[in-house]
């Protein structure tokens, strides 16, 4: 799978994922642990994206699990398919008659039900969701569980046996073993502290927002069309904006969301009214976005009278290639 | 290696971190397969294993670069601090390290192991002695800044420096006979090395005291604080006790999520089960229950503002108003002789402002003295539309009257239209009703009478106006 650090790094960058050394350590740690790694970071860093990105770079199909409040077991380790159950049932009521041909008494009869019931509890019945299917998998697989701060803690709780053994306990069938220890990452945005039982069995990688550097590269990896000039005025947009009390900080997703809104647009470089425009691509509260354009009226007044040339007059010399837009 | 992380999963221990045996091992085994050699992946594989907080991974840097970096990086500083003092490059003092190599295999046989590291500038040999000294020092149990010259003295004595001193002078009685080319430069050599000795020693004993020192942090402080009596907070405190107020609101908005999570199934419903079995042929596979309701409380807060009281009053306010959201309507008055409203300054401005648009006396007088009596019955007649079946009144104040009126007529008359009337007092219950103290005329008035000194206490008193 993976041999070093840096052959982390040189996979993820196939995929058009820029891993830092940190990220890369934990994930060649949790490789080769057979560790669950809990992903904690503000929305839009990527948290998600790792799971996938590993999935595809160590080439295995990746399980999902999304978790909300009000996750059961049920709903994501396996269930009965009583409808089916009842449906046969019904179908071979003959049958069932036939197995009860000449049992004296109840208890007799009782008996013999008893001696048949595994037909009805076995594999053919039972509706494998996600944390089954990724136990009983016959080839190796990534386990994504996405957004466990949103589900129970009971639910947490239940997540142990599962991270710490690689089994399951299903009543009816006994315990069952996973063929081959899954890669598991776990996503958190933090909505509430996840129980120490839990952290305690994982390896922990805080992601938080990039550098500059680490942005500009990133952007021009998913986005290779963007000019150089366009990608460093976003970076250095948002890198401001993410300094303000804003309700929500803008992440990576949101710079590429802008990237590709202004590539669309054909822009060069930005101005006041196609940032006044474009905002609500980056910024998505009422409250937020005013802050958002004071502070930007300041950043775009800075970096004009830098660039030494008054406001981009559009009778100046060469059009650019917005006006032709209009 | 192992026994180091070890000590420093004990010394995240002392600071506040909880890192079990289990992390431990993980940490062995990560650092096993990271290596050592980088410094930032071994630091990666560390904080992977042993950190599971966002909000402690400062506190791990810190201790990382104290632990981690200590004594290695003092020792190469000296080295080169020795090879800048003799205005040296470094291939100049390559060659002197040479020339020093030859002095040694002619006169410096019986040097002892310690000379030899030193003057071979053998960064790696030294750091072991010194580690192997500063275990039989028990360097370990440094505590106390004054106690450092003390250890700075066990250490050099198990390291053998005064015996080094004597080797280093007769080496350079062994240089004065032999005619040496450079024998200046070297004689400055083994003074400056010497000299760097010692100051490693003293740095080396610093920095071991600091890393005990960090147990007394955060954490610990933190701790006190909630128990100290508001009364007796400095400037520097009351900063720190608004970050632990947030916390403390974080922490009961959790529980009090978990808490609702637990409430949320209600009674039977039999209209849900059938639709839901309707698919199960009318067998009731699973069953349904209706959602309770759960009723926010809604708050009035009479806040006494006057200089006795002050903090209490400003982490009050500040604390409910962190909590806004578990409450589906408060109303905040701050008295003194007057009574005014403040609800919409909270809403409008940072709690910040609020506080000190409230505690500055734009909007009462807040230098008047204290008149509870008077405060009471303007709120009875002007506000008591405030206060409904549904709605909880906690007053807080000390409830020194100056001797004027007590009015306590209006408390029961406020009693009698709210939900439950809570006053919490900020002195301590010895002192009620000694002096102008009318806690014994409003007490019996009130649903709970409570002594709130300090955060613990506050906190406790408002976990319990929250629906269970």
């Amino acid at each position: 799978m993976f041999s070093s650090i840096e052959d982390v790094i040189e996979q993820f960058g196939k995929y058009n994922y820029i891993a830092s050394r940190r990220i890369a350590t934990v994930v060649y740690l949790a490789n080769a642990l057979k560790k669950p790694v809990l992903v904690e970071g503000p929305a839009g860093v990527g948290k998600t994206d790792l799971g996938k990105v590993l999935a595809e770079a160590v080439g295995q199909p990746l399980i999902r699990l999304q978790c909300y409040e009000g996750l059961d077991e049920s709903k994501a380790l396996y269930e009965w398919e009583y409808a089916k159950q009842l449906l046969y049932t019904q179908i071979l009521k003959d049958k069932v008659g036939e197995v009860l041909h000449g049992a004296r008494g109840l208890a007799q009869a009782v008996e013999r039900i008893a001696s048949e019931d595994e037909v009805f509890f076995s594999d053919r019945f039972i509706l494998p969701r996600p944390l089954l299917r990724a136990i009983r998998s016959e080839q190796p697989c990534v386990l994504l569980i996405d957004e466990i701060d949103k589900a129970d803690a009971e639910f947490e709780a239940f997540l142990l046996e599962l991270l710490s053994d690689f089994q399951v306990t299903v009543p009816e069938l006994g315990t069952l073993k996973a063929k081959h220890i899954p890669l598991v990452i776990l996503t958190s945005n933090n909505a509430r502290e996840m129980s120490d039982a839990l952290k305690r069995r994982c390896l922990h990688l805080y992601i938080d927002f990039p550098d500059k550097e680490q942005e500009l590269r990133i952007i021009k990896t998913k986005i290779p069309d963007v000019s150089d000039n366009l990608a460093e005025q976003v970076v250095q947009v948002i890198q401001s904006l993410r300094k303000l009390d804003l309700k929500k900080t803008p992440g990576i997703s949101e710079s590429l969301d802008w990237v590709k809104a202004l590539t669309l647009l054909n822009v060069k470089t930005l101005d006041e009214a196609l940032v006044n425009e474009t905002l609500d691509t980056i910024v998505k509260y009422e409250g937020d976005v005013r802050k958002a354009q004071e502070e930007l009226k300041d950043y775009l007044e800075k970096s004009r009278a830098r660039r030494g040339g008054g406001a981009p007059t559009p009778s100046g010399g060469g059009r650019s290639d917005k006006d032709f837009l209009n | 290696m192992e026994e180091k992380l070890v000590e420093f999963a004990n010394l995240l221990r002392q600071n506040g971190l909880r890192v079990s045996v289990a992390e431990v091992l993980d940490a062995f085994a990560a650092t096993d397969l990271a290596g050592l050699a980088e410094r930032d992946i071994f630091r990666a594989a560390l904080r992977a294993t042993m950190v599971k907080r966002a909000s402690e991974v400062p506190i791990f840097d810190e201790l990382f670069d104290l632990y981690f970096s200590g004594l290695g990086e003092v020792i190469k500083e000296a080295g080169q601090g020795v090879q800048d003092a003799l205005s040296m490059s470094d291939e100049e003092f390559q060659q002197f390290l040479e020339q020093m190599e030859e002095m040694l295999q002619k006169h410096g046989k019986e040097l002892s192991e310690l000379a030899k590291a030193l003057l071979r500038n053998n960064n790696g040999q030294l750091e072991k002695m010194l580690q192997q000294a500063a275990r039989d020092a028990r360097l370990g149990n440094i505590e106390r800044t004054i106690e450092e010259a003390y250890f700075a003295r066990a250490l050099a004595r198990e390291l053998g420096l005064d015996r080094l001193e004597r080797e280093l002078e007769e080496f350079r009685e062994q240089l004065d006979k032999s005619e040496h080319g450079a024998r200046a430069r070297m004689e400055e050599y083994l003074q400056r090395r010497l000299q760097a000795l010692q100051d490693i020693i003293r740095r080396y004993v610093r920095i071991e005291r600091e890393k005990r020192d960090l147990k007394t942090r955060e954490s610990d402080r933190l701790q006190q604080l909630s128990e100290k009596s508001f009364l007796y907070l400095t400037p520097q405190e009351i900063e720190k006790m608004n970050e632990a107020i947030t916390r403390l609101a974080q922490r009961l908005k959790n529980i009090i999520s978990v808490r609702k999570r637990l409430a949320k199934k209600g009674r039977f419903d039999i209209k849900k089960t059938l639709r839901t079995n309707l698919v199960y042929g009318g067998v009731p596979f699973k069953l349904r229950f209706d959602r309770r309701k759960k009723e926010k409380p809604q708050v009035v807060i009479l806040c006494d503002v006057s200089d006795s009281v002050r903090n209490v009053s400003r982490f009050m306010l500040q604390f409910v108003y962190s909590l806004q959201d578990l409450y589906s309507k408060v109303r905040s008055f701050i008295f003194v002789a007057e009574i005014g409203e403040i609800t919409e300054h909270f809403r409008d401005n940072d709690i910040k402002d609020a506080l000190d648009i409230a505690l500055r006396g734009d909007l009462i007088n807040v230098y008047a003295h204290s008149n509870f009596g008077y405060a009471f019955r303007t709120f009875v007649q002007d506000y008591i539309g405030a206060v409904n079946k549904k709605t909880t009144v906690i007053v807080l104040g000390d409830g020194r009257n100056n001797y004027n009126l007590p009015h306590d007529w209006c408390l029961r008359e406020i009693k009698s239209r709210a939900k439950q009337l809570i006053w919490l007092n900020p002195e301590s219950k010895n002192t009620w009703g000694f002096g102008d103290s009318e806690m014994e005329r409003y007490g019996p008035h009130c649903d709970l009478v409570e002594e709130c000194r300090n955060l613990n206490q506050l906190y406790h008193v408002i976990d319990r106006l929250v629906p269970r």
